[in-house]
C-alpha cells in the first residue's frame, strides 16, 4: 500500500508541482510582505495605525491562496484521470474507494509545503518587524487556521471534481432553485431571507466555510 | 445780581447733558425690563405649551412604574414592565442614590403599529416607538433614553455625550484598548505604557491650555493631522501657501496651522469612550452616593469632581482607569476551540462524499 501511495504520490507532484511551488511562494511572502515598514522608528505613534491597516489588507488574501490552492490542487488531482476517461484507474488492482483515499491523502501531504511557508514566513515577519506597544503577532494561530481552509477548500473541491457532471449539475440546480426561491419571495414581499440563511449556514458557527470568515490578522491588538 | 445769574446759567447748562444721559440710561433700562419681560412671558408660554402637550401625549396612557423609573405610554404589547424591570437595576447601579430623582424625568411613548401608514397626531413630547418591540430591544431603549439627573452642561461638554447606562462595559473598555493603542499620538502611547500626567492629559484634564503640544507631542503627528483631516479646511485663502509648508514637514507651519482652528476643534486623541469609562470608574468606586457627588459642583474643575466622586485622589483614579481599560483588551482573532474540530469534521465529510462519488459506482 505504501508504494501504492509513493506511486500516486509521484505522479499527483508531476501534475501540481507549479502550483505547489507558487502557492509555496505565495504563502511564504505574503506575511513578510504584510509588516513591510512595522520596523521603521521614525513613524513612532503613527505607525501602529497604518500597520494594522496593512496586515487586514493583506490579510484578505490567506483565504483567497487558501482557497486558490484547494482548488486548483484538487483539479490537478483529477484532470489527467478526466481526461483518460478513468480506463487507467479502472485497470488497478484496486477498489475505487482505496484509490480516491490515496489521491486525497497525497493531496494533503502536497499542501503541507505552503502551510509550511505560512508559518515560517509568519514567524519570520514577526521576527524582523518591530511592533508597536500594545500589538501582538499571532504566526501560529494564522499557520493553524491557513491549514484548516486549505484542507476545507481542497476536500470540497476535491469532492466536486470526484463527482459526475450530474452530480455537479445537480448542485447547480439546487443553488438555482434557491436563488429562483428568493427572486419569487422578494416579489411577493414574503418575509423569506433565504441568502441571509445560508450565509449563517455556511459562514458562522460550525459552518463548513466558518474557517474563511473574519479577519485573518498576523498582528492585532 | 448778574453774578448770580451768571451761576444759575452755568448750573443749569451743565445740568442738561446730565439730564439727557439719565434720560438715556431710563430709557435703555426700560427697554431691557422690556425685554425681560417679554422673555419671561415667553417663556410662560413655552411652559403652558410644553403642559398642555403634555396633557395631549399622555391622555388615555398608563404609568408603570418600576423602581425610580416611570414610564407613561398608551396601551400596547410593548413589554414596558419587563423591560422596565431589567433597566432599572442597570440604571440604578449607575446613578446610585441619585436615580431616586428619576421620577421627575419620566419616558413619554407611544407605541405605535409598525405597519401601518395611517396618519397619526404630531406630538412633540415623548417618543414614538413600534409596539413589535421585544423585552430586549425595549430595554435598550429604556437604558439609552434615560435623562441622566441634574446632568450639567459642563460634565456634557467634557464628556462629549449624556451619562447613561451601558448594557456591554466590556465592549465600552475594549473600544478604549483599542484607541490607546491605535491612536497617533505619542502622549496615548505614552499614557498606554504607564505615564499616568500623559493620560490625563489625552483625557483633557487639568489646564486647558497647550492641548495641541501635549496631545500632538511629535512633528510628524502635527504634519499628518493638518495633512490628513484639515487638508480641504486650509487648503484655500491665506492658509493655502502655510499647508505648502506643512507638507514640506515644515512643523512651525503646521503648527501656526493647527492654532488657527477655532476653539474645541483640534480632534481629541481618544474618543468619548475613554472619558466614558473614567467616569463609570470614579462611579464605581465612590459607592452608591458617587453620583450625587459628581453632579453637587457644576462649577468646579472636572479632576475635582470626578476626585470627589470617586472619593479618592486623581492620579490613582486614572491609574485605575487605565488598569480597567488594559483588563478590557478584546480577545485576540484566533480561531475558537471547537473551529479546528468544525474543520477537520467537515474535511473529513467532504472526503467520505468523494469516496462514494457515483463515478465507478456499477
Amino acid at each position: 500500500m505504501i508504494h501504492m501511495f509513493r506511486a500516486v504520490l509521484y505522479t499527483q507532484w508531476k501534475w501540481s508541482r507549479l502550483i505547489v511551488v507558487l502557492g509555496t511562494i505565495a504563502a511564504f511572502a505574503i506575511p513578510l510582505l504584510s509588516v513591510q515598514g512595522a520596523a521603521r522608528a521614525d513613524r513612532g505613534a503613527l505607525q501602529a495605525q497604518d500597520l494594522l491597516r496593512s496586515v487586514q489588507s493583506w490579510g484578505s488574501l490567506y483565504p483567497l491562496l487558501a482557497t486558490a490552492l484547494g482548488l486548483f490542487m484538487a483539479m490537478a488531482a483529477w484532470a489527467p484521470d478526466h481526461r483518460g476517461r478513468h480506463i487507467h484507474a479502472l485497470t488497478l488492482p484496486l477498489e475505487r474507494w482505496r484509490y480516491v483515499l490515496l489521491r486525497f491523502t497525497a493531496g494533503f501531504v502536497l499542501l503541507a509545503a505552503p502551510i509550511a511557508a505560512i508559518l515560517i514566513g509568519s514567524s519570520l515577519a514577526v521576527l524582523t518587524a518591530t511592533l508597536p506597544p500594545g500589538l501582538q503577532a499571532y504566526p501560529i494561530a494564522l499557520g493553524v487556521r491557513f491549514a484548516f481552509a486549505v484542507f476545507v477548500a481542497y476536500a470540497v473541491f476535491f469532492a466536486v471534481s470526484a463527482g459526475t457532471a450530474r452530480t455537479a449539475g445537480i448542485i447547480l440546480a439546487v443553488i438555482a432553485a434557491l436563488i429562483l426561491v428568493q427572486v419569487f419571495a422578494s416579489m411577493a414581499n414574503l418575509d423569506l431571507d433565504l441568502f441571509g440563511a445560508a450565509q449563517t449556514a455556511l459562514l458562522l458557527g460550525p459552518g463548513p466555510l466558518a474557517v474563511f470568515a473574519g479577519r485573518w490578522m498576523l498582528v492585532d491588538v | 445780581m448778574s453774578r448770580l445769574l451768571g451761576v444759575l446759567l452755568t448750573v443749569s447748562v451743565l445740568a442738561s447733558p446730565l439730564q439727557c444721559q439719565d434720560s438715556l440710561m431710563a430709557r435703555l433700562r426700560r427697554q431691557a425690563d422690556s425685554l425681560l419681560s417679554a422673555w419671561r412671558d415667553a417663556q410662560r408660554l413655552a411652559a403652558l405649551a410644553d403642559s398642555l402637550e403634555q396633557v395631549r401625549a399622555t391622555a388615555g396612557s398608563d404609568t408603570i412604574a418600576v423602581g425610580g423609573l416611570r414610564i407613561i405610554a398608551n396601551p400596547s404589547p410593548l413589554p414596558l414592565r419587563d423591560a422596565a424591570e431589567r433597566a432599572w437595576p442597570v440604571i440604578d447601579s449607575l446613578y446610585g442614590s441619585a436615580a431616586e430623582d428619576l421620577p421627575r424625568y419620566p419616558y413619554i411613548f407611544r407605541a405605535v403599529d409598525p405597519d401601518s401608514s395611517v396618519r397619526r397626531t404630531v406630538l412633540h413630547v415623548g417618543v414614538e416607538v413600534p409596539w413589535d418591540l421585544d423585552v430586549r430591544a425595549t430595554t435598550s431603549l429604556l437604558l439609552t433614553t434615560v435623562t441622566p439627573p441634574s446632568f450639567d452642561a459642563a460634565l456634557a461638554d467634557w464628556l462629549g455625550s449624556a451619562l447613561r447606562p451601558t448594557l456591554r462595559p466590556q465592549d465600552e473598555g475594549a473600544a478604549v484598548f483599542i484607541q490607546l493603542v491605535t491612536a497617533p499620538s505619542e502622549a496615548v502611547r505614552r499614557c498606554f505604557l504607564g505615564d499616568i500626567a500623559r493620560c490625563k492629559d489625552v483625557l483633557q484634564i487639568g489646564d486647558s491650555t497647550g492641548w495641541l503640544a501635549r496631545w500632538y507631542v511629535t512633528p510628524a503627528e502635527r504634519e499628518a493631522l493638518v495633512t490628513g483631516s484639515f487638508t480641504d479646511y486650509f487648503a484655500r485663502g491665506a492658509t493655502a501657501p502655510t499647508l505648502q509648508n506643512c507638507r514640506q514637514h515644515r512643523d512651525d507651519a503646521c503648527t501656526a496651522l493647527l492654532q488657527l482652528l477655532p476653539p474645541g476643534s483640534l480632534p481629541r486623541p481618544l474618543g468619548q469612550a475613554a472619558r466614558l469609562v473614567l467616569v463609570r470608574e470614579a462611579l464605581r468606586a465612590g459607592g452608591r452616593d458617587a453620583y450625587r457627588r459628581l453632579v453637587a459642583s457644576p462649577n468646579a474643575a472636572i479632576d475635582a469632581r470626578l476626585s470627589s466622586a470617586a472619593g479618592t485622589d486623581f492620579d490613582s483614579l486614572v491609574a485605575r482607569w487605565r488598569n480597567a481599560v488594559l483588563a478590557a483588551r478584546p480577545r485576540p482573532l484566533t480561531l475558537p476551540w471547537w473551529a479546528g474540530f468544525a474543520a477537520i469534521g467537515w474535511t473529513a465529510f467532504f472526503g467520505f462524499c468523494a469516496l462514494r462519488s457515483s463515478r465507478w459506482r456499477l
